[in-house]
C-alpha cells in the first residue's frame, strides 16, 4: 500500500516542481491586491490531480500489472483515497503557508474569513474527489472529465436560477451551521463513495 | 508440490469468445510454452490465471495454493511480464526500486541492481526515454528482483530484435536451473519456444489442441512429403492434418519412424513447432 501511494507522488513530482513556480507568480500577483482568490487556485489544483494520477495509470496500464503483485483490488482504491486525502491537506497547509508569508510581508492580520475560506474549500476538495473517483472508475477518466463539468454546471446554474427568480436562499443566524453541515455532509459523501468505488472496481476487468 | 500451476477446466464466456474447458498443468522446474495464434486465448487464460479477470468455472492452483483463496501469498511468490512496459513515463529504475521495495516482502535490491547492470539498462533516464528492447528488460529485471518460484510471461520476446531475444532467454534458461523454478511463457514467436521450452500447450479458439512434450513431440510427428494418391493410402490414425499444394500433399504425421517403415520410398521431414501449428490451423483432416 505505502508503495501505491509513493508511486502517486513519484509521478507528480513535475508536476509538483511546475506548480510551485505558479503559485509563486500568483502569490506574488494577487496577495498585495488583498485577494483570496490564489487560496483556492492553490487547494483546486491539489484536488485536481487525483484525476491526474489514475490518467498516469492509465496511460501505463498500471491496473492490470499491479494487480499481479501481492496488492488487492481493497488496497489499489484505498490508496487512492488516501492520496486525495494526501493531495488535499498538502494543498491547505501550502495554502496557510502562503497566506501567513503573505500576511507577514503585508504587515497585516490573517482573516479570519481566510480560515474559514479555506476551511470550506478543504472539505469541498474532498466531495469533488469523492463524485470524481467512482465516476473516473466506472467510465474512464475522459468521460469523467465531462461528467464533472456537468456536475458544476447544475448546481451553479440552479443558484442563479434561484437568484434570478429572487427566492430568497435560507439564511441561517449562524454561519457555523452551514460549515458543520458542510462537514458532515462531506464525511458521509467520502464513506459512501470509497464503498462504491471499491464496488466498482472489484468487479472489473482487466 | 509436483506443478508450479494446474489448471482444471477453465471455462471464461464474453459474447464473442470463450474457453472452453482448457486444463493444463506447468511442472515444476520446466519451461512451459503456451502458442496460439493472436486471439486464440492466451492472454485471457493468463488473465484468468491472475485473477484479472472472473472466470466462470474452473480451478487454478498456482504453487500448490488455491488462486482465489491465497492470492496475496501467491502473489508474492510470482513474477509477471506483459506484452509492454507497465511503469509510467517518468519513472527512473530507482523510483521502481522505492516503489517496489514496500510492495514485495522479499525485494531484492541488489539483485536488483545486477540486472540492471546485466542489461545495461541506464540508471539516470526516465524510461519514456528508453527503447523498446530495454523496456522489456526492465519488465523482466523486476520479475525477477523479487526472487520468484514462478514466471509467467505473456508476449515478453515480440517485438524484440533476435539478440535481445536470445539474451533474455539466456536469463530465462538461468532461472529455471535450480530445478525448483519454472516458467510459463505465451509467444507467437515459436522459435524461441523451440529453443528453450520442455513442454508445448497449444491453444486454438479457446480450446486446448495439443499439450506434450516438446522433445516427445518434435521426435515423433513428421512431415511426409507425397502425391495425391499416396495420401489416398494413408490410413486415417496415421495422420493429424494435411495441407494440399499445387502440386503434393504436406501431411503432419502422428509417428514419422512408423511411417518411414510402412512406406520406405516416403520422404518424411522432421517438423518445427511452427509448422505444427500452421497444420493444426489451416491444414485439413
Amino acid at each position: 500500500m505505502k508503495g501505491l501511494i509513493l508511486k502517486d507522488l513519484l509521478n507528480l513530482k513535475s508536476t509538483f516542481k511546475m506548480l510551485g513556480v505558479m503559485i509563486f507568480v500568483f502569490a506574488v500577483i494577487y496577495i498585495p491586491q488583498g485577494n483570496g482568490f490564489v487560496f483556492g487556485m492553490i487547494i483546486l489544483m491539489f484536488a485536481m490531480m487525483v484525476v491526474t494520477t489514475i490518467s498516469y495509470d492509465d496511460l501505463a496500464k498500471w491496473d492490470a500489472y499491479a494487480l499481479t503483485m501481492p496488492v488487492t483490488r481493497k488496497e489499489m482504491v484505498l490508496s487512492k483515497y488516501l492520496v486525495m486525502a494526501l493531495l488535499n491537506t498538502l494543498g491547505v497547509v501550502l495554502a496557510l503557508i502562503v497566506g501567513a508569508v503573505g500576511s507577514v510581508i503585508m504587515g497585516q492580520s490573517f482573516s479570519t474569513e481566510v480560515l474559514v475560506t479555506i476551511g470550506v474549500l478543504y472539505l469541498i476538495a474532498f466531495s469533488f474527489g469523492s463524485l470524481m473517483v467512482p465516476l473516473i472508475y466506472r467510465f474512464g477518466t475522459e468521460k469523467a472529465r465531462i461528467m464533472m463539468f456537468l456536475c458544476a454546471l447544475i448546481p451553479t446554474g440552479l443558484i442563479l436560477l434561484f437568484t434570478q427568480i429572487k427566492i430568497p436562499l435560507p439564511e441561517a443566524a449562524n454561519p457555523l451551521i452551514y460549515f458543520f453541515l458542510l462537514l458532515g455532509f462531506t464525511v458521509i459523501m467520502v464513506f459512501v463513495s470509497f464503498f462504491i468505488s471499491l464496488r466498482i472496481y472489484s468487479n472489473k476487468e482487466f | 508440490m509436483i506443478n508450479a500451476i494446474e489448471i482444471k477446466n477453465l471455462n471464461k464466456n464474453y459474447q464473442d469468445f470463450q474457453l472452453k474447458d482448457v486444463s493444463f498443468k506447468v511442472p515444476k522446474g520446466s519451461i512451459v510454452g503456451f502458442i496460439g495464434e493472436n486471439g486464440a486465448g492466451k492472454t485471457t487464460t493468463i488473465k484468468a490465471i491472475l485473477n484479472l479477470v472472473k472466470r466462470d468455472g474452473g480451478t487454478i492452483e498456482m504453487l500448490g495454493m488455491d488462486t482465489l483463496k491465497d492470492e496475496k501469498k501467491i502473489k508474492e511468490s510470482v513474477g509477471v511480464v506483459m506484452d509492454g512496459c507497465n511503469f509510467h513515463d517518468n519513472l527512473k529504475t530507482g523510483d521502481i526500486s522505492k516503489m517496489l521495495a514496500s510492495i514485495y516482502k522479499n525485494w531484492n535490491q541488489k539483485l536488483y541492481q545486477q540486472y540492471l547492470k546485466k542489461f545495461k539498462l541506464p540508471e539516470n533516464k526516465i524510461i519514456k526515454e528508453f527503447s523498446r528492447g530495454m523496456k522489456m528488460k526492465l519488465q523482466i529485471a523486476v520479475a525477477l528482483s523479487h526472487e520468484p518460484e514462478l514466471l509467467i510471461l505473456d508476449e515478453a520476446t515480440s517485438g524484440l530484435d533476435p539478440i535481445v531475444r536470445e539474451e533474455i532467454l539466456d536469463v530465462f534458461m538461468e532461472f529455471i536451473q535450480d530445478e525448483e523454478h519454472s516458467i510459463l511463457i505465451s509467444s507467437h514467436i515459436t522459435s524461441d519456444l523451440d529453443k528453450i521450452a520442455d513442454y508445448i500447450v497449444f491453444i486454438h479458439q479457446g480450446e486446448i489442441l495439443l499439450d506434450q512434450e516438446k522433445e516427445n513431440l518434435l521426435s515423433k510427428m513428421g512431415v511426409l512429403k507425397c502425391g495425391e494418391e499416396d495420401f489416398r493410402k494413408l490410413e486415417g490414425d496415421e495422420y493429424i492434418r494435411y495441407r494440399k499444394n499445387q502440386f503434393s500433399f504436406e501431411v503432419l504425421v502422428n509417428d514419422k519412424v512408423a511411417i518411414r517403415k510402412k512406406y520406405p520410398e516416403a520422404v518424411v521431414d522432421g517438423v518445427t513447432i511452427e509448422e505444427i501449428m500452421l497444420f493444426y490451423i489451416r491444414g485439413g483432416k
